[in-house]
């Protein structure tokens, strides 16, 4: 006999591993409470549904890490993470004043949400730096890497699609690519910090 | 260029772990060597794992796209929002000794179907009215208070009603229109109109889903006015912010509140409601919703369940819709001008008295 926190770290290492059902099981279950929460709160029924998903994204970047172990139920976690974001991005559209409301300390341990949320949005800073540098690398470079990082491509089926000889001679294209994506990379974060 | 791919294959080899121990051993001596070299492969291993960690997270993102999308398919296929489990308490609150009954307001909580975990925030606003243990006087009592009523009204209810909702009058010979939820499971239902009288009514046809019951009064020769019915019934819906009025029977008394629209989309962005911000109370359950020009434009249904002045009302076009669904041996001459729209807010309350009346249900 599980307990129902085993339950929940186990639903939530499946997730961890972009498990579909896990996911969908999570998704599904907190959903209509913490949209219902935003909506109430003035959200529409999309900012509701964008400010879960980023929410469920935190948790499934969350659990990448080996030593992460859940210190409360899934549903506390999903929802005080929604409603910090969603706090956020009401004071971000400067909907309403930019204190937050005064029961906002509710539940104590709160820092800790906001500390996932502070390295998501540096995470999110950081991906949209590479997607940049990606952008900026020319053909077949970008679109090799996509195809292998993104799209989970094999170097045989790459070799076929790009037209080398052998996927030895594709992987050294891939690093080729590196190469340039790395010298791009790093001089597109050095202008951003 | 060599040694470019060279730096990769390494780094690759140690995010996935597939290292030879001699391999390994080689490399942590070079790196303790030579700290340009680690400087340079630490960075081509965190570019590594950000190309991987951006992938994955774009994987996962877009599953998160498509689990939305199916669930939103699926609720659409399903029924959207149904109000049908709910549990009730009720807290006897004891009124004057003497005639009167004990009276009771009952709270229901109605749990949406598809979140069968979560608690709903939606409060229905009819009102019970318990009619427990009767003494020998009390009942006494009643049939004298029948008495003195019947030479208004021919069939006065011999007990008291157990749920009361408020309805109003879609054509002058009869038909009307309340919650659906108020007259659930009824065994009879009466209307009580602003004088008093009780007449007999039955229901004629009703969505459960928006909520909405249509409903006649039995008597044939039966008029709820002078004239047709002053109001028209909004064939789109109304603008957010607009100004709106209800009257209802929260009690024995006709009541008045105002507000307006706080959202076009009801509970849970349902859109065939409107959120309201206009205070309610239980037994204004099928209260008319009017706006400014005399248009009808929702019926109160629900409020939530947390808040003080929030309240959920089901648009008029969900009512048109019902109507044009009803048997076709239903005839009704719906109102088709607007008598309202040129008077003064009292003038329009005046007029709208006679329309508006308190719906009591026995089980």
């Amino acid at each position: 006999m599980q307990s129902p926190i085993n339950i929940e770290q186990q639903l939530l290492a499946d997730l961890a591993r972009g498990d579909r059902k896990a996911t969908e099981q999570v998704y599904k279950q907190y959903y209509k409470m913490v949209t219902a929460w935003i909506q109430q709160n003035g959200g529409s029924e999309a900012d509701a549904a964008d400010v879960y998903q980023e929410a469920v994204t935190i948790l499934f970047e969350k659990a990448q890490s080996e030593d992460f172990r859940l210190t409360c139920k899934l549903s506390t976690y999903l929802f005080a993470v929604g409603k910090h974001l969603w706090y956020k991005k009401v004071q971000q559209l400067q909907k309403r004043p930019g204190a937050l409301p005064e029961n906002f300390e509710d539940e104590g341990g709160d820092v800790a949400y906001e500390d996932d949320i502070n390295s998501h949005h540096e995470r999110e800073l950081h991906y949209a730096n590479l997607d940049s540098a990606l952008g900026q690398l020319g053909e077949p470079c970008r679109s090799l890497l996509k195809a292998f990082y993104q799209q989970d491509k094999s170097m045989q089926e790459i070799a076929a699609e790009f037209g080398y000889t052998n996927p030895e001679n594709a992987k050294t294209q891939k690093y080729k690519c590196l190469t340039r994506l790395r010298k791009i990379f790093y001089g597109v974060q050095a202008n951003g910090n | 260029m060599a040694i470019e791919n060279n730096i990769w294959k390494l780094a690759e080899m140690h995010i996935s772990g597939e290292m030879t121990e001699v391999e390994r051993i080689a490399l942590e001596m070079r790196l303790q060597n030579d700290p340009i070299f680690a400087a340079e492969l630490q960075e081509c291993i965190n570019m590594l794992r950000s190309l991987n960690g951006s992938a994955r997270q774009k994987r996962f993102r877009s599953m998160l796209h498509d689990i939305h999308h199916e669930q939103g398919r699926a609720a659409a296929t399903k029924e959207p929002r149904t109000i049908s489990l709910r549990t009730h308490y009720r807290r006897i609150a004891a009124v004057a000794a003497g005639i009167m009954l004990l009276a009771s307001t009952g709270t229901f909580w109605a749990v949406n179907t598809t979140t069968s975990k979560s608690v709903s925030q939606y409060t229905k606003l009819r009102k019970e009215v318990d009619n427990l243990k009767r003494s020998q006087i009390e009942q006494g009592a009643i049939i004298k208070d029948i008495k003195s009523t019947t030479e208004k009204a021919a069939n006065t209810p011999a007990i008291e009603a157990r749920i009361s909702g408020t309805g109003f009058a879609i054509t002058n010979d009869g038909y009307f229109v309340t919650n659906y939820h108020v007259t659930e499971g009824a065994d009879s239902i009466y209307i009580k109109d602003n004088t008093g009288k009780y007449y007999k009514a039955y229901l004629v046809n009703y969505d459960a889903q928006t909520d909405i019951a249509l409903l006649k009064v039995e008597n044939k020769s039966f008029r709820f006015g002078k004239g047709e019915i002053p109001y028209s019934f909004a064939p789109k819906k109304a603008a957010l912010g607009s100004y709106i009025y209800t009257l209802g029977y929260p009690g024995e008394d006709i009541a008045y509140n105002e507000g307006y629209i706080s959202s076009r989309n009801g509970y849970q962005g349902d859109s065939l409601q409107y959120r309201l911000e206009l205070p309610s109370r239980q037994g204004q359950s099928g209260a008319p919703v009017i706006d400014n020009k005399g248009n009808l434009i929702a019926i109160v249904s629900g409020k939530e369940t947390q808040s003080k002045g929030t309240t959920y009302a089901v648009s008029s076009m969900a009512l048109l819709k019902l109507l044009q669904d009803v048997p076709r041996e239903v005839r009704m001459n719906l109102p088709k001008a607007n008598k309202l729209s040129r008077l003064s807010r009292e003038e329009q309350i005046e007029k709208m008295q006679s329309y508006t009346f308190s719906v009591k249900v026995y089980k």
